[in-house]
């Protein structure tokens, strides 16, 4: 007989929530396995090796080097990511309207920057403001709180340094920023364990 | 007070609505993901998926991914009430039966 019979008994409605806990675990795994924490994981390591390196080398020729570097291995580390997700078998319904925002971001980033012409400090800001409206969108799109939280946090952390702290404006950046996002990055793959 | 479903608790259905219940909000989850997931069968998770999709509970979604067919599942806003209204019953029935062995 296919329909179960009610009212249920406490161990079978216990057997039930086993059975429901148990696949819940499953699909939260499969789905911060599948990549997404790994992309704030990826980029909040580049900001802290990138934002750390401003802290200790001076040579801006250099600098311009690491982070150039650091931003095609977080390119590299994103596509790697977006191929895991598609293979996860969880379809984000937004996914490709992400992609297409932020492609459209990084245009007008690109745009603003040459039009602006901020340098220095100015200009580690204001590509780290941009990254984080795509943080606070991205969440909006995927209806994660969390995300779009996190993206208001770091952009008050970077605000609050430019401004405060300018003097350790790279070494705050590195720590609150980027560990920001590799703590957010490490939160979620532990509490989807 | 929580109402039991019965269309949902059959095993399999129970799995597949605690599956989609835990995914995020704009995901949906592929066919054969969930086959492997719940280890049955294509035959009887299309069974399975249309009693639940005919009770309004999941959409079933079939596209295209790089020219190959595609079908993808997701709960809907009434799926999860159903489902979150009969995980609070079979809580309650744990409860009850706790606090009444407590007393009695």
């Amino acid at each position: 007989m296919d329909e179960p019979r009610v009212p249920l008994t406490p161990d079978e409605a216990k057997a039930a929530l086993a059975m429901i806990e148990e696949t819940t675990r499953q699909m939260r795994r499969m789905a911060a396995h599948g990549g997404t924490p790994y992309f704030i994981l990826v980029w909040g390591i580049v900001w802290v090796l990138g934002f750390g390196a401003g802290h200790f080398v001076r040579d801006p020729n250099i600098l311009s080097k690491i982070w150039l570097v650091l931003d095609v291995l977080g390119l590299l580390g994103t596509l790697y990511i977006v191929r895991r997700i598609r293979k996860s078998g969880i379809h984000w319904q937004s996914g490709a309207t992400v992609g297409w925002f932020w492609m459209a971001l990084v245009l007008y980033a690109g745009l603003f920057i040459y039009v602006t012409r901020p340098t220095g400090m100015l200009l580690s800001m204001v590509i780290a403001l941009w990254a984080m409206f795509g943080y606070v969108v991205s969440g909006l799109f995927y209806r994660s709180r969390f995300l779009s939280t996190l993206g208001l946090v770091v952009t008050a952390f970077i605000v609050v340094g430019y401004i405060i702290f300018p003097a350790w404006f790279n070494l705050w950046m590195a720590i609150l920023g980027g560990g920001s996002l590799v703590a957010a990055g490490l939160y979620i793959l532990w509490a989807w364990r | 007070m929580p109402r039991f479903d019965d269309l949902i608790h059959q095993p399999v259905r129970l799995r597949i609505m605690a599956a989609l219940a835990a995914l995020p909000p704009d995901a949906s989850l592929d066919f054969t993901a969930l086959r492997d997931m719940l280890d049955v069968t294509d035959g009887n998770l299309s069974t399975h998926l249309s009693k639940l999709e005919n009770a309004g509970y999941i959409q079933v979604e079939k596209t295209f991914v790089m020219r190959r067919p595609k079908t993808f599942v997701s709960i809907t806003e009434a799926g999860r009430r159903a489902f979150e209204e009969h995980v609070a019953a079979l809580q309650e029935l744990l409860n009850l039966s706790s606090s009444s062995g407590k007393t009695g």
